[in-house]
C-alpha cells in the first residue's frame, strides 16, 4: 500500500458537497498488484455517498492494474482511460461506473490553464 | 463512397465490403471489418478454383445482416452458371457468415474454395492519414482457427477466424476441398470474432451465430415499434410522408448504446465513421427529435453526464464541468497520439447540455432526471463563467491548449477558414463566436428556470437571470454591426468585430439573446438574397470575401443549421419566414429521397434547379436526419406551455393539411393540425414543389 493511493481513498471516504460521484449507486473493486501480492480497495457508492474498505468481494466492476500505475493516476501523471485502452489496466463488469470513477483522478500536474482574470493577462501561461 | 460498397452495422461494429461481400483494403481505403475504431479485417476475399465471383444481387435483411447472391463467371453480363454461391453475413462482435454453394448440374463437381484473410489493425485516424504501424503483427493457426493479432506494448487487438466445416488454415486464410453431388449443396458457418484486450470486450462467438438465431433481435419488429411509438403523420403533401419516415428509420439506425448509457440508446453523429459520442451532435439531434422520440434526450443527458469533464487537462482540452466533444477507442487514442480519450475541445456543448436538460423537462415533465442531474448542470453553468471566459471580458471564447492535435475552431463551423472578416482576414485567438454567447445566455435563462422550479434554489435562479440580462445587454452593444444591421460572426482577441454576415444570426434568434428591436433587421438579413439561396440560409453570405457556394462552412447550406434558424424565426414571431425555410429544406429533402445530406451547395435555387450535394463521407448524418423533425415542429408551431402543448401552425402553401397524431409529452399524447394558407399552383413547375407561403416572391435570375 502506498501513501499516495491510501490518501486518495481516504479523501474519497470523507463527506463532501457536492458528492464527487454525483448520485451514482454501485460497487467497484480495485485490485492492485504489488510484486506477488494484490491489495483490494472496495468502493461502495450509495446515491453518491462513498464508503471504502479493503474487502475482496464481488463488485459491479473490477479494475485490475498495479500499484505503480495507480499511483501515477492518483498523481495525475497517467490517464486512466488511455491506460484502459492500452491494456495497462483492465476492467470487468459495468464500464459505466468505471468511467464515472476515473473522473476522480486529478489532471496532469503541469496543466497550463489559469482562471480568467479581469485583465487580459495570464489566461494561458 | 462508391455505389457498390455495402455497410452492415451493429453499434460501433461495421463491415464495409464490395457487392460480392469481399474486402480488399489498401492502407488509405475504407473497406473492412471495423469495431471500436479499429479495422479487424482488411482482407476477406472469396475465390472458387482461383476465380473471384460475380454478384447477382444483394439483400439487406436486417440493419446488421446482408445476403450476397453470387455466381462464378468470366465477367460477361450473362453467365449460364451451374453453381450458385450465397454469403449471408450478420455483424456483431465481429461477424458470422454462412457460406453456401449450390450445384445445379446433373454432374458432381469438385471445387477448391479459398478465403484470403488478413488484417492491418489500422486505427480509423490512420486510415484518414495512412501512417505506418508502430507495433508487431502475429498469427497462430491450428486445425480449427486462424488468429490474427497486433501488439504494441500491452495494447493488443485480435481477430479469430473459425469454420464449422473442416478447413485448412494457414496464415493467409483458409481453404476447403469440396465434392458436391448433382443438385447438392455445401455450407459452412464462418465466425470472425474481434477482441479488445483490457476493455471488457472478450467474446468467444459472434453475436448472431446460427445456433443463437432465436435470440436475434427482430429488427423488423423493433423498427415497426419505433415507428409506431413516434407520432403519425397525415398530410396531402406526399413527399413529406416519405421524408418523415426516412428520418425516423435513419434515426433508428443512428442509435447506439455506449457503455455509459445504462443500456439506453442515443444518437451518434453519423454512419459509419462517427458511431461514437459527439457532445454537440448528440445534443442537437436530441433537441430536434424531442417531440417525436424524447427518450433520445434522456439517454444523451445520462451519457454526457458520465463523461463530463472533472479536471484541467491541456492535452484533452478538458476542464471541470465541460461536456465531452468526442470519444474514440483506437490505437492512436490509447497511446495519446490523438486526444480522444475522450477529447473535450468544444465551446458549445456545455451550455447546450443545459438547454437540452431544460427543453427535455418542458416536454416530458421528467423532474426526476433534472433533479438527478443538478450537480452536472451546475458544473456546466459554472464552466461558462469560470473556464470559458478566457479573456475575462464576460464572453465565452475558445483557444485550444493542445496545439498539436486539438481543434482550432471549437464551434460547429470547425473548418480552418470558417470564421473570417468581411475582407477575408482570419481573427486571432481566443475567438468569441456570436452563437456561443447566445447559447450561454439561453443556458443561464433555462438554468434559472430549473433552479427555481426543480432545484428550489431561488437565489441561484436570480443570480443566473441577472447574469443573463447583463450578457444580453453587453452582447447587443458589442456584437451589433451597425452598418449591416446584423450581429458580427465573432469578437477577435483584441475585441474588434469579426464583421462577416453569417447564418449564426439565426442561432442567435433561437437563443433569445437578440433584442426585440433588432430582430426584424436580423430576419431581413437571413431571408435576404445574400444569405437565403431559395433552398435555405447559407453559412456565409454572398459578397463576403471568403464566400464560396461550395465552401463547407463558407457558403454551403446546412439543413440542420436551417432547422435551428427556423426555430429562431418562430421564437421572434416570424412564422411565414420560418415556413419559407421549411419549404426550401423539405423540397431539397425530396430531391434526396427524404434523406438530407450534411450540406449542399449554396447556389441560388433558380440557377441549379436542384440542390447540389456537398461530397461527404457520412450518410445518414444525425443532425440532418433530425432536421425534418424540427421543421415539422416549427411549421406546426409546437410549444410546451405548462402542462399543455400549444399548436400555432403556419404552413407552406402546397401543404393543404398536415396533422401529427399522438405527440408524446407531459400531456400524455395530443394531436396537432394545420392547414396551408394558399392552395399551391404546381402546373408551371417541372415537378411539384413547396412554394413557401403566399407572400413568396420569385427568386432572382442570373
Amino acid at each position: 500500500m502506498t501513501d499516495a493511493t491510501s490518501e486518495f481513498f481516504a479523501r474519497l471516504a470523507r463527506p463532501s458537497s457536492p458528492p464527487p460521484l454525483g448520485n451514482v449507486t454501485g460497487t467497484i473493486r480495485i485490485d492492485l498488484d504489488q510484486g506477488k501480492a494484490t491489495e483490494h480497495w472496495l468502493l461502495t457508492v450509495a446515491k453518491g455517498n462513498i464508503s471504502v474498505s479493503n474487502k475482496n468481494v464481488k463488485a459491479d466492476a473490477v479494475v485490475h492494474t498495479d500499484t505503480e500505475l495507480f499511483d501515477r493516476m492518483v498523481r495525475g501523471e497517467a490517464n486512466a482511460m488511455a491506460s484502459l485502452l492500452r491494456g495497462l489496466m483492465t476492467v470487468e463488469g459495468d464500464p459505466e461506473i468505471v468511467v464515472v470513477f476515473q473522473r476522480l483522478f486529478p489532471g496532469p500536474p503541469n496543466a497550463r490553464f489559469r482562471r480568467a482574470t479581469a485583465t487580459n493577462e495570464g489566461r494561458l501561461a | 463512397m462508391s455505389d457498390n460498397l455495402v455497410n452492415v452495422l451493429d453499434g460501433n461494429t461495421f463491415v464495409v465490403s464490395d457487392n460480392r461481400g469481399d474486402v480488399e483494403a489498401s492502407p488509405a481505403d475504407t473497406t473492412g471489418l471495423f469495431s471500436f475504431d479499429t479495422r479487424f479485417l482488411s482482407k476477406w476475399v472469396l475465390t472458387i478454383d482461383g476465380h473471384r465471383l460475380n454478384p447477382l444481387s444483394v439483400d439487406d435483411l436486417q440493419y446488421f445482416e446482408t445476403r450476397f447472391f453470387l455466381v462464378p463467371g468470366t465477367g460477361t453480363i450473362y453467365v449460364n452458371a451451374t453453381l450458385s454461391v450465397i454469403r449471408q453475413r450478420a455483424v456483431g462482435h465481429g461477424f458470422h457468415e454462412e457460406l453456401t454453394i449450390l450445384n445445379h448440374d446433373d454432374q458432381p463437381v469438385d471445387l477448391s474454395v479459398r478465403i484470403d484473410a488478413g488484417s492491418d489493425f489500422a486505427d480509423l485516424f490512420e486510415i484518414k492519414d495512412a501512417t505506418g504501424k508502430k507495433g508487431k503483427y502475429y498469427h497462430r493457426t491450428d486445425k480449427q482457427h486462424l488468429l490474427l493479432g497486433y501488439e504494441r506494448e500491452t495494447f493488443r487487438r485480435e481477430t479469430t477466424i473459425s469454420s464449422s466445416a473442416p478447413a485448412q488454415f494457414d496464415e493467409g486464410g483458409l481453404s476447403f476441398s469440396l465434392h458436391i453431388d448433382p443438385h447438392g449443396s455445401w455450407t459452412t458457418d464462418l465466425d470472425v470474432v474481434t477482441a479488445l484486450l483490457g476493455w471488457g470486450e472478450k467474446h468467444d462467438k459472434p453475436k448472431y451465430a446460427r445456433e443463437g438465431r432465436s435470440a436475434r433481435p427482430n429488427m423488423h419488429r423493433s423498427l415497426e415499434k419505433w415507428l409506431d411509438d413516434a407520432p403519425s403523420i397525415v398530410t396531402d403533401w406526399e413527399p413529406l410522408k416519405v421524408t418523415y419516415r426516412r428520418s425516423l428509420v435513419d434515426l433508428a439506425a443512428l442509435r447506439f448504446s455506449p457503455p455509459v448509457a445504462g443500456g439506453a440508446s442515443l444518437p451518434a453523429a453519423g454512419l459509419p465513421w462517427f458511431m461514437t459520442i459527439f457532445g454537440r451532435d448528440s445534443i442537437l439531434t436530441s433537441l430536434q427529435a424531442l417531440p417525436f422520440v424524447p427518450e433520445l434526450a434522456a439517454a444523451t443527458i445520462r451519457a454526457l453526464s458520465a463523461w463530463q469533464g472533472s479536471r484541467v487537462d491541456d492535452f484533452r482540452d478538458e476542464d471541470p464541468g465541460r461536456i465531452v466533444h468526442e470519444m474514440r477507442y483506437g490505437e492512436t487514442a490509447a497511446f495519446e497520439e490523438q486526444p480522444h480519450s475522450p477529447y473535450y475541445g468544444n465551446a458549445d456543448a456545455t451550455p447546450l447540455f443545459v438547454v437540452l436538460l431544460d427543453e427535455y423537462e418542458r416536454w416530458s415533465g421528467d423532474i426526476k432526471l433534472v433533479r438527478d442531474h443538478e450537480a452536472q448542470a451546475r458544473a456546466a453553468l459554472n464552466w461558462i463563467d469560470e473556464y470559458a471566459d478566457l479573456q475575462g471580458n464576460g464572453y465565452v471564447s475558445y483557444q485550444r491548449r493542445n496545439e498539436e492535435t486539438g481543434l482550432e475552431n471549437q464551434c460547429w463551423k470547425d473548418s480552418w477558414d470558417s470564421i473570417s472578416y468581411r475582407d477575408g482576414r482570419l481573427p486571432g485567438f481566443p475567438r468569441a463566436t456570436c452563437e456561443l454567447q447566445g447559447y450561454a445566455y439561453d443556458a443561464k435563462i433555462r438554468g434559472a428556470r430549473l433552479a427555481r422550479t426543480v432545484w428550489k434554489d431561488p437565489d441561484y435562479a436570480d443570480r443566473l437571470e441577472k447574469q443573463a440580462a447583463d450578457l444580453k445587454r453587453r452582447f447587443n452593444r458589442d456584437f451589433w454591426v451597425e452598418n449591416g444591421q446584423y450581429y458580427a460572426l465573432a469578437l477577435d482577441s483584441d475585441g474588434s468585430q469579426v464583421d462577416a454576415l453569417s447564418s449564426n444570426n439565426g442561432h442567435l434568434l433561437w437563443s433569445g439573446i437578440v433584442d426585440k428591436t433588432k430582430a426584424k433587421a436580423v430576419m431581413r438579413n437571413l431571408m435576404g438574397p445574400r444569405l437565403f439561396s431559395g433552398w435555405g440560409v447559407r453559412t456565409l453570405a454572398e459578397g463576403e470575401s471568403r464566400f464560396n457556394p461550395i465552401g463547407y462552412h463558407t457558403g454551403a447550406v446546412w439543413p440542420f443549421d436551417n432547422a435551428f434558424i427556423a426555430w429562431g424565426l418562430r421564437r421572434y414571431g416570424f412564422k411565414a419566414e420560418a415556413a419559407r425555410i421549411a419549404a426550401g429544406i423539405l423540397d431539397a429533402a425530396d430531391f434526396f429521397d427524404g434523406r438530407l445530406p450534411e450540406a449542399f451547395a449554396g447556389y441560388e435555387r433558380g440557377y441549379t434547379k436542384y440542390p447540389v450535394e456537398y461530397p461527404t463521407a457520412c450518410s445518414p448524418q444525425a443532425w440532418s436526419t433530425g432536421t425534418p423533425l424540427l421543421l415539422l415542429r416549427t411549421m406546426l408551431g409546437l410549444e410546451p406551455v405548462g402542462e399543455q402543448l400549444l399548436v400555432d401552425p403556419t404552413l407552406p402553401t402546397a401543404i393543404g393539411h398536415l396533422a401529427l397524431l399522438d405527440i408524446p409529452g407531459r400531456w400524455g399524447a395530443v394531436d396537432a393540425f394545420g392547414r396551408g394558407r394558399v392552395v399551391a399552383d404546381t402546373t408551371t413547375k417541372l415537378r411539384p414543389q413547396l412554394s413557401a407561403t403566399g407572400d413568396d416572391k420569385p427568386t432572382r435570375r442570373r
